[in-house]
């Protein structure tokens, strides 16, 4: 060992050791910069969805229903959204727009804002006050709920914001904490099926007998489960009470 | 969200009496204990974020030294003794978690379908 | 070293590490924020804000691995000990990009929502009771925490408070540290991932520092074991070589360092007073024993540093007996001179052997 350079941090490093600290150095700037770029470029695509801004703002008249969350189906429709579509509703950040539906449970109102879209599922966040959502002139018609029967269905409970597009990726396990914070701020948890039933992939999700998700449920968020409960269909929406106790995680 | 909210709390106290602490022996302390640091004064702001999370440990030493409670001889005691089972420790550590993390990893049941328990009113 | 404290002790060697160390965090920050997202065009494109927390989050992670093998690689390979020399600026650096990471994360993951963010990083999953979906944010909370406690106490005035063996204790953290930042790692984002190569680049670095450190253990683990008795055996005086020290470790554990200058032998503590680094595997510069870890100078006879500077170890005592040189394990109090124990003149071969 004795006849090695030896190294004193203030002295010049001596001759011998020299390329092999430059080798050193070589090594390590490379490797960080060939590490960034591997661990840049094999990050996952965040799937298809996204705020439509491109759409530009949505104005269009409904029935308002809370199921028990907020749902608009749309009467007097505009370009895109037609009349018989129904679609979720949530305000600006992680919070839901509860306060302002539950006046306008059953009635016309006009409902005006952005929309997220992510295949088949679409939402609107409102805007802020009446500007989002206010009453409207007329006879609301009778929103009919078609029962479904029970069904067992696999797939993952996330938050329907950051699933249609809000957060990019904005499902699974590390996004659960964020979901589970969209969540107890009122916005819609949505079920995302891993095989179309009756025709949908999305499905809104509640407690069973019109009550919110069960914070029993909260625990399973962003984990793929199977589990049963009664399917309504109101308006072109799927709504899934699922039943707590039959949650199971799948292997 | 209590529990939470608590946590939250205690940290800024926490860093409230670290602050105080940094105040007091930064000023007067570190003077009365080290004659190096006597004159030498930038440098002190670079030691408040330290004094702020171990404040505990700051006041502790600096009653060792203002007493004398410590013998000479324990700054020089290396304690490379520990080295040993802090390494195990880690190593085991990190391969029970990084398995565990692989056992519960789940895969999209894809090939699962949905299946009708019961019929609805409306079918 | 001493004298008068200053924010930060430059030097040329600093400046070149810390050049180096920059240039590489740059690339890795600059390619994987800049260039990667074209590389991956995803239409819509993942959320530049998570997409900078993970940039930050990997950039740490690579880091911190890095800094974790130099250590062991050094104790393996002395070749390795100018990575350690100014170690302290990369954990620093380390600490800084970790806290961007969770900046990002708190102010994308946890705004935006009516209540406080550091409330909602704490109570918006509470899923204690199980692996899958367990609040994985917490470790990285904690090593982050760690991170901060060792960046935050590096200046040298904190080892000279806390004295070595409690900074060094403290700084042991950096083993739980690395522990929870790889459970953050597993129970987060591997349990999402899809592509599998974040996942292998992952295990390649966290087995590096496993496999390191074990074998740093057990290469210094045959030290020789305690031994009893009044006098310590060093050893025959033939084994020595001027300018360089034989280390004996004592009953109780400590080391001493028995230095060969100028045909005579001192011993001092093996323990450097800056960091505890190890004086005796350091060697003679001008007259002075000068450490490997960053290059604090003693005289070997007393234990001093030379004026200005004031650092002290303790000295030992030694004898020639029966031709083995042998120390006394009572320690004089730093600073104490000793004086040196001449070597015999030509120390002949044992008979029988050839010349």
């Amino acid at each position: 060992m004795s006849d090695k350079p030896f190294f004193v941090g203030y002295l010049p490093v001596p001759g011998p050791l020299r390329i092999f600290l430059l080798s050193v150095c070589v090594v390590l700037i490379g490797g960080l910069a060939a590490a960034g770029y591997i661990m840049g470029v094999t990050q996952d695509d965040p799937g298809p969805g996204a705020f439509r801004f491109d759409y530009g703002r949505q104005t269009v008249t409904g029935v308002v229903e809370m199921t028990p969350y907020p749902v608009i189906h749309v009467t007097k429709g505009n370009d895109r959204i037609k009349p018989g579509d129904s679609f979720m509703m949530t305000a600006g950040g992680k919070s839901g727009v509860d306060s302002r539906a539950m006046p306008l449970n059953g009635q016309l109102a006009e409902v005006s804002g952005i929309i997220l879209e992510r295949g088949d599922l679409y939402m609107m966040q409102l805007r802020g006050g009446r500007n989002g959502l206010k009453a409207a002139e007329g006879d609301a018609p009778e929103i009919v709920a078609e029962p479904q029967g029970r069904w067992q269905l696999t797939g993952e409970i996330c938050d329907g914001k950051c699933l249609a597009g809000a957060m990019r990726p904005g499902r699974g396990l590390a996004h659960k904490a964020c979901a589970n914070l969209c969540l107890l701020g009122d916005v819609p948890p949505i079920f995302v099926s891993s095989q179309p039933v009756l025709g949908e992939e999305f499905l809104l999700v509640t407690g069973p007998d019109g009550t919110r998700l069960p914070r029993a449920a909260y625990d399973y968020v962003a984990q793929f489960i199977t589990a049963e409960g009664e399917i309504t269909r109101r308006g072109d929406l799927l709504v899934w009470e699922i039943d707590t106790d039959t949650i199971k995680v799948t292997p | 969200m209590d529990a939470a909210q608590a946590l939250v709390m205690a940290m800024q106290t926490w860093g409230i009496i670290g602050g105080l602490v940094a105040a007091v022996f930064l000023t007067i302390g570190m003077d009365r204990i080290d004659e190096d640091a006597r004159g030498a004064y930038i440098f002190r702001p670079l030691l408040i974020p330290g004094v702020l999370l171990i404040w505990p440990i700051v006041l502790w030493r600096w009653w060792q030294i203002e007493t004398e409670a410590a013998g000479w001889a324990g700054r020089y005691r290396a304690v490379r003794g520990w080295y040993g089972v802090s390494v195990i420790a880690m190593s085991i550590a990190i391969v029970a978690v990084v398995i565990t993390g692989f056992a519960v990893r789940q895969t999209w049941p894809a090939d699962a379908e949905p299946v009708q328990l019961s019929t609805g009113d409306s079918q | 070293m001493s004298v008068k404290y200053t924010p930060v002790q430059w030097n040329r060697n600093k400046w070149i590490y810390d050049g180096v160390m920059l240039a590489g965090v740059a690339a890795f920050l600059w390619i994987f924020l800049y260039i990667t997202p074209e590389v991956l065009s995803y239409e819509p494109a993942i959320n530049p804000q998570i997409h900078n927390a993970r940039a930050f989050g990997a950039c740490a992670f690579v880091m911190l691995t890095i800094i974790l093998c130099i250590g062991p690689a050094a104790r393996l390979n002395r070749r390795f000990l100018p990575l350690l020399y100014n170690r302290r600026h990369f954990g620093v650096m380390t600490t800084f990009v970790a806290i961007t990471h969770a900046g990002y994360i708190l102010n994308w993951y946890f705004a935006f929502s009516s209540s406080n963010k550091y409330v909602g990083l704490l109570y918006a999953n509470s899923s204690f009771g199980q692996i899958a979906g367990f609040p994985f944010e917490l470790f990285g909370i904690f090593a982050l925490i760690c991170l901060l406690v060792l960046a935050t106490t590096s200046h040298d005035f904190w080892l000279k408070f806390l004295t070595p063996p409690v900074w060094k204790r403290l700084h042991y953290l950096i083993y739980a540290a690395y522990f929870s930042v790889a459970a953050h790692i597993s129970l987060g984002i591997l349990q999402d991932q899809q592509n599998h190569v974040f996942t292998a680049m992952f295990l390649v670095g966290a087995a590096a520092v496993i496999v390191l450190h074990l074998a740093a253990w057990w290469s210094e683990r045959g030290d020789a074991a305690a031994r009893d008795g009044a006098w310590i055996k060093v050893a025959r005086p033939e084994a020595f070589r001027e300018g360089f020290a034989k280390i004996t470790r004592l009953p109780n554990g400590d080391r001493v360092a028995v230095y060969l200058m100028e045909g005579q032998l001192s011993a001092i503590s093996n323990a450097c007073a800056h960091q505890n680094g190890p004086l005796g595997e350091g060697r003679v510069i001008d007259c002075l024993v000068t450490c490997p870890w960053h290059g604090f100078q003693y005289d070997v006879r007393s234990g001093r540093s030379p004026a200005p500077f004031t650092e002290m170890v303790p000295t030992y005592r030694l004898r020639l007996e029966d031709g083995v040189v042998e120390v006394h394990p009572d320690a004089n109090p730093p600073g104490t001179y000793v004086d040196p124990l001449p070597l015999p003149e030509a120390t002949p071969l044992p008979q029988g052997e050839p010349a």
